[in-house]
């Protein structure tokens, strides 16, 4: 076990070593600067700025600077954001895109789950159609059609729910929530369903039926741990990919994520900001890849042993 | 610093906690405004965006202040220029204070300048003393040559006077000693104890206008409340402000029907029409300071022909285009500076008062005069911005030229700083252009032309250099603009951009706001408003 974390750990911090590199170079390739504008500023003017940002030394002396920052966990100051330091700026972000991102992640798999289960125990029946039709919906119309829709629905005709924005009470976060799992409830529903029909054609299924053990204990006992590894496989990169804040989401609702400083980021060429979250969306993957790993380890001996 | 060495995962799960129990900041007496993108800065000394301006005009009082045209009395109550237009007199009004009841003296706002234009603020604002007027002393400060204020065009000669020396006749100074880029005044004790940190620190900040910064989220919102201390806090009749961040103009808009604002940033183009049919009396449109013109790149050969700039130029009907195609509310300038100054006896290119027939028919001609035809068609790029109304635009002019000259015209759209740099790259025929300006009136766009200040349109025109000098030395607001009237016609002539149209001010406000008045640089401060 041991072993197995140090080697993942180490593999992980080569990823992230390669990801700081490539992103840092490729990022420069991009036209056009942080202080490009079409006000004509002075070249006076514009000298003092890069010098601020160390924008005018050679770009390998840039980027030791900034490997050597990270190092200390220093981030570097924001250039687009003028007031923060990214790691302002993250701390600051988190916190949001975590609350959305984990009550997003509960959501779908307790929902997804369900409705996979039922679907695979009762084939055929109005339940697994429903889930289905679900499904079918949430993978397949984009959260940009259907969250304007709900917010039209909910805020604007029902007035139960605000549009959005963030701050007075556990209302601002339905919409959200619901908006961001709806797709993953989908995927997972349908991975639990496949998985759940696989396993109940097993060997030690059909042993344990033999045997006389009833039905809601067969899938809870035995059926259920072999049905929903392929959903901890999935849950591990959907986890980090949600908890770094959806863009779509985040601008749609206005909600003061991480995502949205990623996109500002980026069109305004805030280059310590995009390293910046990019490094912590690395690092989220690859944390919950091992977690993902190490889960399905402990539910299923055959992992553990490869 | 101590923040940046914070477990950030530590931080967040700690604050992931506390989430739910977010304070309740909704009031009922709040005006809520949608401001677009994120500020970039809340440092007045330093911010150079629309966003921020409107927050910083708010919290901070420049020497004047604006409200739509009106050039209205701040910290100064008036003001004397001297006979040479050379230097600028103010007089503060007694017993101005600071939000925490330190007095406000005449040197803050000399310490407010120095602090702008000193290489360690690394602020961009310097342009505006060095660029749009010439305060004399500001270049020193800003290469390094000077490091006091010993040099600077801007004194305090005692606590209730401001003087300002120019370099250049400048009555156009006026325009940017307030509002939302205003000269704002520095609060030396509480920037020297914190450093720039405590300009988004609520707790620490001291600012002197109308209102007191309250909460700052980043990405979502900033408070302000009425600021008992101003000197004019009798008259402003909106306890709380609040500014949120509007990056989708969809969701502004959704929004503002649900209540949750009550002046919008912007307007979804697709929702223009509809609007403007159901509640017209909230839809606000103002033509802006921001012309769209498109450049022609004089290195290019074809280029180098007037026929062809000219035929270009006229063969656009800006009607058609911005009433059926673009429909954003733009409006079709036959001018370069598009005027904006009621005194301003605006020039237009020759062929304006021709009907579009008329104008096509002479396109036709010019077009055959420097060489094309069906035979022998020519073939440009058009460089526009992604955004949604560029392209629109680009394509709207794009099929004009085709079905008029037969120029087989390709549109690049680039993304917004890639657009900046393949301007002076030239890797285009057509630049599709746009300068904000200021101030409302043509001197905020006219400088730009002169081919010593922008190297990048590569034209060659001792004439217009000339007539800019000499409207550049007038004193008398009406001969300057008379004289700036003379350049602008030769820049017409030359026909080296086709001029487009105004960019308009597109905003939804409820009802319930009163006191609104147009504004073509966007000046409302929340001071003025009223909110039933």
């Amino acid at each position: 076990m041991l072993r197995f974390l140090t080697k993942r750990a180490g593999d992980g911090i080569l990823t992230l070593a390669a990801l700081v590199t490539l992103t840092f170079f490729v990022m420069r390739l991009a036209p056009g600067g942080p202080f490009s504008s079409n006000r004509k500023i002075s070249p006076d003017i514009l000298a003092n700025i890069e010098a601020t940002y160390h924008l005018d030394e050679p770009l390998l002396q840039q980027f030791l600077r900034y490997v050597w920052g990270v190092v200390r966990f220093d981030f570097g100051p924001s250039i687009r954001f003028r007031d923060y330091s990214v790691a302002d700026i993250l701390i600051s972000g988190l916190p949001y895109s975590l609350t959305i991102g984990f009550w997003a992640v509960m959501v779908a798999t307790v929902t997804g789950v369900t409705l996979g289960i039922l679907g695979a125990l009762k084939r055929n029946s109005i339940i697994d159609y429903s889930a289905g039709v679900i499904a079918v919906i949430g993978i397949a119309v984009p959260i940009f059609v259907l969250a304007p829709l709900m917010q039209v629905y909910f805020a604007l005709t029902l007035r139960w729910l605000p549009v959005g924005g963030w701050g007075d009470s556990w209302r601002n976060l339905v919409l959200p929530i619901v908006a961001l799992s709806l797709p993953n409830i989908a995927y997972i529903s349908r991975l639990t369903r496949a998985a759940m029909i696989e396993t109940l054609r097993e060997n030690y299924i059909r042993t344990a039926v033999a045997k006389g053990i009833g039905g809601r204990r067969v899938v809870w006992n035995h059926a259920l741990t072999g049905a929903v590894l392929p959903v901890v496989a999935y849950l591990g990169p959907a986890t980090a990919a949600i908890i770094t804040g959806s863009i779509v989401i985040e601008t749609i609702f206005a909600l003061p994520g991480i995502g949205r400083h990623f996109v500002d980021a980026a069109l305004n060429r805030d280059y310590p900001l995009v390293m910046g979250i990019t490094i912590l969306y690395g690092g989220f993957l690859i944390v919950f890849n091992i977690l993902a790993d190490i889960l399905r380890g402990w539910l299923d001996p055959r992992v553990r042993n490869e | 610093m101590t923040t940046t060495r914070l477990s950030i995962l530590a931080g967040s799960w700690l604050a992931l906690a506390c989430a739910f129990a977010a304070p309740a900041f909704a009031q009922d007496d709040t005006l809520d405004r949608g401001i677009g993108s994120e500020w970039s800065s809340m440092d007045p000394h330093v911010n150079f965006d629309a966003a921020a301006g409107s927050i910083l005009s708010d919290a901070y009082e420049g020497l004047v202040n604006y409200n739509g045209y009106d050039i209205l009395p701040g910290a100064a109550e008036s003001w004397e220029v001297s006979e040479d237009g050379l230097t600028y007199t103010f007089n503060l009004r007694e017993g101005l204070v600071w939000s925490n009841g330190d007095p406000l003296v005449a040197q803050d706002y000399v310490d407010g300048l120095m602090r702008t234009l000193l290489p360690d603020t690394g602020s961009e604002r310097g342009y505006y003393f060095t660029s749009v007027v010439q305060v004399v002393g500001a270049a020193d400060i800003i290469n390094g040559d000077a490091t006091d204020a010993s040099g600077l065009g801007m004194t305090a000669p005692d606590d209730r006077t401001v003087v300002i020396q120019l370099e250049n006749p400048a009555p156009h100074v006026m325009n940017i000693l307030g509002g939302a880029f205003s000269m704002p005044p520095l609060h030396s004790p509480s920037v020297d104890a914190g450093g720039a940190g405590v300009f988004v620190d609520p707790a620490r900040v001291v600012t002197n206008g109308a209102y007191l910064i309250r909460e700052i989220v980043p990405q979502s919102h900033v408070l302000l409340e009425r600021n008992p201390l101003y000197w004019d806090a009798a008259n402003v009749s909106i306890p709380f402000v609040k500014y949120h961040v509007t990056e989708d103009a969809s969701t502004e808009l959704l929004r503002y029907q649900a209540g949750e604002l009550e002046v919008t940033y912007d307007i979804p183009l697709a929702q223009m029409e509809s609007l403007q049919a159901t509640v017209p009396d909230e839809v606000k449109i103002t033509a802006g300071v921001d012309i769209v013109y498109y450049s022609f790149n004089l290195l290019r050969e074809p280029f180098q022909d007037i026929n062809l700039r000219r035929a270009l130029t006229i063969a656009i009907d800006r009607e058609t285009l911005e009433g059926r195609i673009v429909r954003s509310g733009a409006t079709p300038n036959y001018s370069f500076s598009g005027g904006f100054d009621p005194n301003y006896n605006m020039p237009v290119f020759d062929e304006a008062a021709m009907t579009q027939e008329e104008r096509n028919a002479l396109a036709q001609e010019l077009y055959a005069a420097a060489g094309y035809g069906p035979d022998n068609p020519l073939t440009i790029n058009i460089l526009p911005t992604v955004a949604e109304e560029s392209v629109r635009r680009a394509q709207g002019i794009a099929l004009m030229w085709k079905q008029v000259l037969g120029v087989d015209a390709v549109v690049e759209p680039q993304e917004r700083k890639a657009w900046l740099d393949a301007f002076y790259a030239g890797t285009w025929d057509v630049f599709a252009d746009n300068l904000v300006g200021d101030f409302p009136g043509p001197e905020t766009f006219l400088p730009y032309m002169r081919p010593s200040a922008e190297a990048g349109y590569n034209w060659v025109s001792p004439e217009y250099e000339a007539a800019m000098d000499v409207a550049s030395a007038q004193t008398d607001p009406q001969a300057r603009l008379d004289a700036l009237a003379v350049a602008e016609k030769i820049l017409l002539d030359d026909y080296i951009v086709a001029p487009i149209s105004i960019i308009p001010t597109r905003q939804m406000v409820s009802p319930r706001v009163g006191g609104w008045v147009e504004s073509p640089v966007g000046y409302h401060n929340s001071q003025y408003l009223t909110l039933e």
